[in-house]
């Protein structure tokens, strides 16, 4: 990803819609049980499209400004999505841009990773109270929510982000020029 | 080049870590008036307003979504359930946000009623702009802070119910950790037997809540409805006020009551779809009552 001061303040304005959204609309709905994780796909969509580093220094500021939104524990989203930005971005870097495929197994894995990193945070920050196996399956719903609403939300991120995309300009320079321009310039 | 390239990448990751770690760390140990906490209640502040703005806007979104996701559960159940689906799309349709908010109001008032809420305790109104996306952190923000006489450890009350207690205070919004949070523990009773007991969470199952420490020997029955106690001795007491409906009994077995001095129940409130709740504040907000 080719990062300029416009493409900066756009993703700077995508993570605080996306945060607020997050938690005021998305975490508010009742979808089988559980809520979708929107805010986490578009970390997975911004990984996959822009590699590790972007995946990661994008989870990590949407995640703390939801720690703080909420007024939860400092850096335990933060390093939840961290980790699956990074993760997406690591598998942009050693596999290649996904299939559409590939986009839906990242959208489901990876939201079941976000999980299991704020369970782990959880349990390794101390816990008083019995924890229900009903958390294993809101993950697991959650994760199946994740992986249907992969596409749609990858599809937006992509295009907000399009023109910092090296791919995108790779395959804009591929394409033939029209026969009506090309003896004009 | 590459080399350079994965240089950077990996201390990036790791700064990136070592500072969430170190913000977990430093937030646990600092107290709650820590700069830390200051900071996220500024950020906080500052969003706000927005937040309610969004939650408002966004509003018809998610009726729109949890409306089919009524429509799927009322499948298969009673006519009545049915009834009451038609009858939430109906309102859909009219968009009569206005009157069903009146009526939330309304449930919580009722509530309230019958000499539930102390003497010199002010209830304030407040609606629910955010929510925790996790199981883990049952807690959601509300759009009344310090600044309307909101303070932490006021109980809060949804329509039916308790529904949690206030944890920290901004000017204009506050954290409410709900019931089944994990750190939540509410000293109750059973009103037709008088048995006492704690209720605790069961985490990752808001339906599902259990009173522990009971008595050995105590006769306790489903169906049987459980309200806070609101215990005080001396200078020590509960937070909550005695009497708020908790909950009713769902499940006493004679061998888990032997053994573990527990029962379970079902919260009155529906705290995962709950607009308005009423915030029980104090002048001196000291929560004890």
């Amino acid at each position: 990803m080719i990062l300029t001061p416009g493409i900066i303040a756009r993703l700077v304005a995508l993570g605080a819609l996306v945060a607020v959204a997050q938690i005021v609309c998305f975490s508010k709905m009742d979808v089988f049980g559980s809520d979708p994780d929107v805010a986490l796909l578009v970390v997975i969509s911004l990984g996959v499209l822009g590699g590790s580093l972007t995946g990661a220094v994008t989870g990590f500021s949407i995640g703390l400004l939801m720690d703080c939104l909420l007024l939860e524990t400092l850096g335990g989203f933060a390093l939840a999505m961290l980790s699956v930005g990074y993760v997406a971005g690591r598998y942009r870097e050693t596999v290649g841009p996904p299939t559409r495929g590939a986009v839906v197994l990242l959208g489901g894995a990876l939201t079941l990773l976000g999980a299991a990193v704020i369970a782990a945070i959880q349990i390794g920050t101390g816990i008083d109270a019995t924890v229900s196996f009903l958390v294993v399956r809101d993950a697991i719903v959650k994760s199946l929510i994740g992986a249907l609403l992969a596409i749609p939300v990858f599809w937006v991120v992509r295009l907000m982000v399009r023109s910092a995309l090296v791919d995108e300009r790779r395959a804009a320079r591929r394409r033939p020029v029209s026969p009506t321009t090309a003896g004009t310039r | 080049m590459y080399r350079k390239q994965v240089r950077r990448r990996r201390a990036v990751l790791l700064l990136l870590v070592a500072a969430s770690l170190t913000l977990l760390s430093l937030y646990y140990r600092e107290g709650n008036g820590g700069p830390l906490h200051g900071a996220e209640k500024v950020v906080s502040t500052i969003f706000g307003p927005i937040e309610g703005g969004a939650d408002r806007a966004l509003k018809p979104v998610r009726d729109l979504v949890n409306w089919f996701g009524e429509t799927f559960d009322a499948r298969g159940e009673s006519d009545r359930l049915r009834d009451q689906v038609a009858e939430l799309r109906d309102q859909l349709a009219r968009s009569q946000t206005t009157k069903q908010e009146a009526k939330e109001i309304a449930a919580l008032d009722e509530t309230l009623s019958g000499g539930i809420v102390p003497d010199g305790t002010d209830p304030v109104t407040a609606r629910v702009i955010g929510r925790s996306p996790t199981v883990w952190y049952s807690t959601v923000t509300i759009d009344e802070g310090s600044s309307d006489g909101v303070h932490v450890d006021d109980p809060v009350v949804a329509p039916l119910g308790l529904a949690g207690k206030v944890t920290q205070t901004t000017p204009n919004t506050a954290q409410v950790t709900l019931i089944t949070d994990a750190d939540s523990a509410v000293t109750a009773r059973v009103t037709s037997s008088g048995a006492t007991g704690v209720v605790e969470p069961d985490v990752g199952n808001p339906r599902d809540l259990q009173l522990d420490y009971l008595e050995r020997g105590t006769q306790i029955a489903e169906g049987q409805m459980v309200v806070t106690a609101g215990f005080s001795t001396g200078d020590l007491g509960s937070i909550f006020p005695p009497g708020i409906p908790i909950g009713e009994i769902t499940k006493a077995t004679a061998e888990e009551q032997q053994a573990y001095q527990r029962v379970h129940l079902e919260p009155f409130a529906d705290l995962r779809d709950m607009s308005f709740v009423k915030v029980l504040t104090t002048p001196s907000g000291k929560g004890k009552r």
